[in-house]
């Protein structure tokens, strides 16, 4: 497997991610999914491929991950997000029993047994307890997403947030603002009542140590330490925990190229062209 | 003659109503703007003006609604089912069961013969069955709130929507007009969603016949035929369903002065 390199291309709802990998990640893009994410998924890749210094044509094998990842067409293999995040982390962070992911449209709970998921809660029907949540409570204070985890470690005397819903919550918050309550306090309120949802949402597994938090929400720090409250013990951060699930889904590739190989077969590859996907295939 | 008031200061719209020997005078809608005092002086004020009268000419003020302890100048403060079960039993007195379809919340509950609340549901925890959701759509939409129920009776080809969330459902609706879809169906296709989330409630308090539709919701023609496919029966409307709460203030305080 010397002169061979894997892609994994994570298209979720918010962010794409793209890593090339051999034995380690030559190369990692992030980007905005935007509304066109069919256009995207190629221009991200062409952008990994350039810093990696590779051709499409050197790409051993290519999996496509995410609520995105049928808008893939130039992927070999679509695999689900809970297999990729379960093979992510197992790699990344060993030992680890549980993943709770905090995307930007959803959120997730994967239980793991030797590096594989065996169960996993989910949510996706209700934007409270995603990063949705915080995306839509920052712009209504006025506040830029990623300031918020720093902020909220200023709070003094955290506010209660007494909305589950996203909206109302919205509202509340900026009527907390006119009252004069301050803006670290609130972010606080936020925090806490995300990780109320998660926490709820991922009780419904047995939780195990260790604990790992994954995608857009393990980068808020005030999120993290919420969370960590809750769990009563720190929770685990992979360096970049929104790539975790591209990092996992070329690992798979790789795997599959692996177990083929033994058996002396060659895996299906898709034409090694970067092409849009359209919507009215 | 004494005249009586009911003042209804919903999130989104106030309202108030002037009645005299149980018959209504005059009554007034405005937005409620954030700030319920002012709202709740100025829709009275505006409802008296309409019938010629002074504040001093009026016996009786009962207030109700989400601001309801926003109106200084009322005797007394009802619940907002009371008053809805109230001016229900006034305009259909043989309705049982009441759904208001107000800008933060939807209600079900069913009353008895004089329009007492005896069993409820409140969606105080999510947008997603109230008129919060509509005002969202209307403003992706770009269509005026009021123009979205005649604008959805076009809608010739069937949109569906993956959620009933009303966060989620404003970016789907991004998304469809973006894919070219047009914008009644799109409006059909969240009325269905709306009615389907109602429907649940109403399940779960029971229906009994007859049913009313009271609240900003139900001026959404199109969002009425919805619910009254998915409940599969008529609905009670009347012709001003947003001062339905207002009218049962008013007639609350109508007995206070009577006795």
């Amino acid at each position: 497997m010397k002169n061979q390199y894997f892609a994994g291309v994570d298209i979720g709802s918010t962010m794409t991610k793209v890593v090339i990998m051999n034995q380690r990640v030559l190369a990692e893009v992030i980007g905005p999914t935007g509304p066109e994410h069919r256009k995207l998924a190629n221009r991200v890749m062409e952008e990994a491929l350039t810093r990696a210094s590779l051709s499409f044509d050197d790409i051993t094998y290519v999996v496509a991950t995410g609520y995105g990842r049928i808008n893939v067409p130039f992927a070999d293999k679509q695999i689900t997000e809970i297999s990729c995040h379960a093979r992510g982390v197992s790699h990344l962070l060993p030992g680890v029993r549980t993943v709770i992911d905090i995307g930007g449209q959803d959120s997730k709970a994967i239980k793991l047994k030797d590096g594989r998921a065996v169960d996993f809660v989910m949510n996706d029907k209700c934007a409270a307890g995603t990063g949705r949540f915080l995306e839509v409570t920052a712009e209504g204070l006025g506040v830029k997403l990623e300031d918020m985890g720093r902020l909220s470690l200023e709070a003094k005397n955290r506010a209660e947030i007494g909305s589950t819903c996203t909206v109302f919550a919205a509202q509340e918050v900026v009527s907390k603002l006119s009252e004069g309550v301050p803006l670290p306090d609130i972010i606080a309120g936020l925090h806490e009542a995300i990780a109320s949802r998660i926490y709820g949402m991922a009780r419904r597994l047995k939780i195990e140590r260790e604990v790992a938090l994954t995608g857009g929400g393990a980068k808020n720090i005030g999120l993290v330490r919420a969370l960590e409250a809750k769990f009563g013990y720190p929770v685990l951060v992979p360096p970049e925990p929104l790539l975790t699930g591209a990092i996992g889904a070329a690992l798979l590739g790789k795997d599959m190229v692996k177990k083929a190989e033994e058996k002396g077969e060659t895996l299906p590859r898709s034409e090694r062209r970067l092409t849009e996907a359209s919507i009215f295939e | 003659m004494i005249y009586v008031a009911g003042i209804d200061i919903g999130s989104a719209f106030s309202k108030a109503v002037v009645m005299a020997e149980n018959k209504v005078i005059s009554y007034y809608v405005i937005l409620s703007a954030g700030d319920y005092r002012l709202a709740a002086d100025e829709v009275a004020g505006k409802a008296r003006g309409k019938a010629k009268l002074s504040l001093a000419d009026i016996g009786y003020t009962v207030a109700t609604g989400y601001g309801a302890a926003s109106v200084s100048f009322a005797a007394e403060v009802v619940s907002d089912i009371s008053a809805d079960g109230r001016g229900v039993i006034y305009l259909f007195p043989s309705a049982r069961t009441v759904i208001d379809i107000g800008g933060q919340f939807t209600k079900v509950f069913k009353i008895d013969e004089r329009g007492r609340p005896t069993a409820f549901l409140l969606s105080e925890k999510c947008a997603a069955g109230s008129g919060r959701f509509l005002q969202i759509i209307a403003r992706v939409l770009q269509v005026e709130l009021k123009d979205i129920g005649k604008l959805s009776l076009k809608s010739k080809k069937k949109v569906d929507f993956n959620t009933g969330c009303a966060v989620f459902a404003e970016s789907e609706a991004i998304s469809r007009i973006a894919e070219g879809a047009l914008k009644e169906d799109i409006l059909a296709g969240l009325h269905r969603t709306l009615a389907a989330k109602i429907e649940t409630m109403a399940e779960r308090v029971g229906i009994e016949p007859d049913c009313a539709l009271i609240g900003g919701g139900a001026k959404d023609i199109g969002l009425v035929k919805s619910i009254e496919e998915r409940l599969g029966r008529r609905l009670l409307l009347s012709e001003e369903p947003q001062i339905v709460a207002a009218l049962g203030a008013a007639l609350i305080a109508g007995e206070k002065v009577s006795h």
